[in-house]
C-alpha cells in the first residue's frame, strides 16, 4: 500500500485537471506524483512479471513498437503500452495512473515502452528493463543532439540498465560498437539486412555509420528481401513473408527489430509465424504512405522527419508523380541537414509551402527540380492543390514536416491522430 | 566547351555532418548555369586527389572524428598548401576550417594540431553556440546557422565580416579571410543561401583561367528564393529586410 495516498492524490488531481480544460491536463497528474512519491514511476515499471522491454534509437521507433505489440499480443501476452510523449517521465506516470491498483502494479505480463533516446537516458537509470530493443543512430534534431557521438552514447547508457537482452541492428556502425562494448551478464540479439537488400539502397540505408560487414545468417536475424509491401525476413534458416504498412526498406527493417525483440522477449514461446503474421495485419500509419480520400480527391500523404526518412520516401514515390506539393514548418529549426538528400528524383514540385517554403525550395532548385510555386501560406497551398484536376500519373503527394503535417490535419478537418507523430 | 571546371569537396561524409558537401553541388550548379561545365571530385583519400582544382570545399563533422579526418588531410597537406598558395578559392566550414589552423584547443585542455594553413587555432567557448547567425561582409550580409562548441582566435586582422547576430568566432568577429581562402562557422549550403560568397568563390576560380562570370538567368531566379529564405530570419532577429 506503499503508494496508495500518492495515486489516489493523483487521481484527485486528474479529475481537477480534467474538470478544469477538458480533454487536457493528462501530464499533470503525473507531475504530481513523481513529486510526491518519486519512486512510484520505477518501481511499478519494474512490476511486469514478464518484464519492462524498451524500444529506443534514432528512427522507426514508434512503428517498431506497435508491430512488437501486435506480435506479444498475438501469442497471448497481456501487454501494458503507450505512446510516446514530450515529456516522458510524467506522461508515463499519468498513463500508468490510468491503469494501476492501489498496490502500485498493473495487470498485464509485460510493459513495452518507446523512448526517446535523449529521454530515456534521463530516466533509465532507476530502470530494469528485460529487454533493450536499439533501432539505429541517425543524424536527428541536430540542435538537441549535435552528434552522432553524443546519440550513440545516450543509447548506451539506456542499453546499460538490460538485465537479459539487447537487440541490436548489425547494421549500425555505432550500435556493432555499442554491442560489443556491453557486459557479460546480457546476451545480445542481432538482426540485419542481407548483402542484396543493402545493394538495392544504393544511397545506403540512413545510418550514421554503416557496418562494414553484412550480418551471417546463422548470426541473427535477417531480411533477405522485399518488394512493395511484402518482405522476406529469414529465421533460423527459415523464410517467413511478412506483409508492410507501406512501401520502404525502412518499414521492413522496423518488422525485423519487432520480430528480434518478440524472440528475446518470448524466448521459447515465440512462433515466427503467428508474430509475422500479427505483424503483417498493422495498418498504414498516416503521414506514412497512407492514402486519403479529401474533397473528394486521393492524396498520399508522406511524412519526413530526418534526412534518411525523406530520402527513402523520396527514392520510394510512385514513378512520374506528376503532382507534388512539399512543405516544411518551423519543426525544422534548421533545413541544413537535408541537403544531403538528393531530391533529384522528384523532377517538378508544383507547390513549395510551409514556413521554410524558400528553404526547401533552394535545395530543390539546387537538384535541378522544377518548382513551379513558392506559396509559405499552407492553407492557401493545400487549396489550391487541391482544387487542381486529377493527376494524370500518381496520386496527389503531400510530402510534409510533422509541424506541416499538424497544420495540414488542421487545415482539411482530418481527424487528430497521434500516431502519425514519433 | 573548354575544360570543365573541378571542384574538390574533401571528406563529404566525414566532414559533411550539416550538409556541408553541399556547397560544392553549389558552386558547380552556379557554374553550369551560367554555361560552364562543372564537376565535383569526392576526395576521400589523397589517391583521390585530382590533378588540378578550381574550387575546394571541406565542411564540419562530429568531434569522435576530428583526428581521424586531420590524419587524412595530413596526407594532403602539400596539395592543399600549394593550392592555396596558387590561389585557387577554397571554403572551409566548422571543423573543416579548424583542422587547417594551427590546433584545436579541447574542452579537456588537451590540443589536437592542425595543418598549419590557415592563422590561428579554436578555442573552447563559454558555451555551445547554437543558432541562427548573421554576418556583415564585403560580400552582402550572410545568413546562416551555427552550431559549435569553439570559437576562434587569430583572425582578428582578416575576418569574414562583423557578426550582427549570433557568435562567430567570439568577440564580435566571424570567420577568416586568407587570400582566396574563406573559413566559416556558417554551417550547411552557406554558399545557396548567400550566393554573394559564392559568386565571389566562382569569379576567383573563373578568373584564375582568364575567364568571367556572368550568372544565369536560372541563377536570377535562384537567388531570389534564397534573399526569401533569408530575410525572415533577419527581420525575426531585429534587422531589415533586403
Ligand atoms: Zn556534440
Amino acid at each position: 500500500m506503499l503508494y496508495a495516498p500518492a495515486i489516489l492524490l493523483g487521481r484527485v488531481v486528474r479529475i481537477l485537471a480534467r474538470w478544469r480544460k477538458p480533454g487536457g491536463g493528462s501530464a499533470v497528474p503525473g507531475l504530481v506524483v513523481n513529486r510526491v512519491a518519486p519512486g512510484f514511476l520505477p518501481r511499478t515499471l519494474n512490476s511486469f512479471p514478464g518484464g519492462l522491454i524498451i524500444v529506443t534509437g534514432s528512427s522507426g521507433k514508434s512503428t517498431t513498437t506497435k508491430m512488437l505489440v501486435a506480435a506479444l499480443r498475438a501469442h497471448g501476452t497481456d501487454v501494458f503500452t503507450n505512446q510516446s510523449t514530450a515529456n516522458i517521465s510524467q506522461g508515463l506516470t499519468s498513463a500508468l495512473l490510468e491503469r494501476v491498483n492501489l498496490n502500485g502494479r498493473i495487470a498485464a505480463d509485460m510493459a513495452v515502452l518507446e523512448m526517446d533516446e535523449g529521454h530515456g537516458a534521463l530516466i533509465s537509470g532507476s530502470l530494469a528493463p528485460r529487454v533493450v530493443a536499439l533501432t539505429n543512430v541517425m543524424v536527428d534534431q541536430i540542435d538537441r543532439f549535435h552528434d552522432s557521438d553524443m546519440v550513440a552514447a545516450m543509447l548506451a547508457k539506456i542499453a546499460a540498465r538490460a538485465t537479459g537482452t539487447v537487440v541490436v541492428n548489425a547494421d549500425d556502425g555505432y550500435l556493432a560498437d555499442l554491442a560489443a562494448g556491453l557486459g557479460a551478464g546480457v546476451s545480445v540479439a542481432r538482426y540485419g539486412v542481407s548483402a542484396e537488400v543493402l545493394a538495392a539502397n544504393p544511397r545506403g540505408l540512413g545510418y550514421s555509420a554503416t557496418a562494414h560487414d553484412r550480418l551471417p545468417a546463422e548470426s541473427g536475424m535477417l531480411l533477405t528481401h522485399i518488394d512493395g509491401r511484402n518482405a522476406t525476413i529469414a529465421i533460423a534458416g527459415q523464410d517467413y513473408p511478412v506483409g508492410l504498412p507501406s512501401r520502404g526498406t525502412h518499414y521492413a527493417v522496423d518488422a525485423l527489430t519487432a520480430l528480434a525483440t518478440a524472440r528475446a522477449a518470448l524466448g521459447d514461446r515465440f512462433d515466427p509465424r503467428v508474430a509475422a503474421e500479427a505483424i503483417s495485419t498493422i495498418p498504414p500509419v498516416f503521414g506514412r504512405g497512407e492514402i486519403v480520400t479529401v474533397r473528394g480527391q486521393q492524396v498520399e500523404f508522406v511524412l519526413v522527419q530526418n534526412p534518411a526518412s525523406f530520402q527513402l520516401n523520396v527514392d520510394s514515390l510512385e514513378p512520374g508523380t506528376e503532382q507534388i506539393l512539399i512543405a516544411i514548418g518551423s519543426d525544422v529549426r534548421d533545413p541544413s541537414y537535408f541537403w544531403p538528400v538528393n531530391t533529384s528524383v522528384l523532377g517538378r514540385v508544383l507547390i513549395a509551402s510551409g514556413s521554410k517554403a524558400p528553404d526547401i525550395a533552394l535545395q530543390l532548385a539546387y537538384d535541378d527540380v522544377i518548382v513551379e510555386r513558392v506559396e509559405p501560406d499552407l492553407g492557401q497551398a493545400l487549396d489550391d492543390f487541391l482544387a487542381l484536376p486529377k493527376p494524370a500519373a500518381g496520386l496527389k503527394t503531400i510530402i510534409f514536416s510533422a509541424d506541416s503535417m499538424r497544420r495540414t490535419r488542421a487545415h482539411l478537418g482530418l481527424a487528430s491522430n497521434k500516431e502519425g507523430q514519433e | 566547351m573548354t575544360t570543365a571546371l573541378t571542384i574538390v569537396s574533401l571528406l563529404p561524409e566525414l566532414l559533411g555532418t550539416n550538409g556541408d558537401a553541399a556547397n560544392a553541388r553549389v558552386l558547380a550548379q552556379r557554374s553550369r548555369w551560367a554555361g560552364i561545365d562543372a564537376h565535383v571530385v569526392d576526395v576521400r583519400t589523397v589517391d583521390d586527389l585530382p590533378e588540378r582544382a578550381d574550387a575546394v570545399v571541406i565542411g564540419s563533422g562530429s568531434d569522435s572524428d576530428l583526428v581521424t579526418a586531420r590524419d587524412i588531410l595530413a596526407t594532403m597537406t602539400g596539395h592543399l598548401r600549394t593550392w592555396t598558395t596558387e590561389g585557387v578559392p577554397v571554403l572551409a566550414v566548422g571543423t573543416g576550417w579548424e583542422l587547417l589552423s594551427w590546433g584545436i584547443e579541447l574542452a579537456d585542455g588537451s590540443v589536437i594540431e592542425g595543418l598549419g594553413i590557415v592563422a590561428g587555432r579554436a578555442v573552447p567557448l563559454a558555451a555551445r553556440a547554437t543558432d541562427d547567425v548573421i554576418v556583415a561582409t564585403k560580400h552582402g550580409r550572410l545568413v546562416g546557422f551555427e552550431n559549435h562548441a569553439r570559437g576562434y582566435v587569430g583572425a582578428e586582422a582578416s575576418p569574414l565580416g562583423r557578426v550582427e547576430s549570433g557568435t562567430g568566432n567570439g568577440g564580435g568577429l566571424e570567420g577568416l579571410v586568407m587570400g582566396n581562402l574563406v573559413g566559416t562557422h556558417l554551417h550547411g549550403p552557406v554558399l545557396a543561401r548567400n550566393p554573394g560568397l559564392a559568386d565571389h568563390l566562382l569569379r576567383s576560380a573563373l578568373a584564375r583561367l582568364g575567364r568571367a562570370y556572368t550568372p544565369g538567368a536560372h541563377t536570377v531566379a535562384v537567388d531570389e528564393i534564397a534573399r526569401a529564405a533569408r530575410n525572415p530570419i533577419a527581420v525575426r532577429l531585429g534587422l531589415t529586410a533586403e
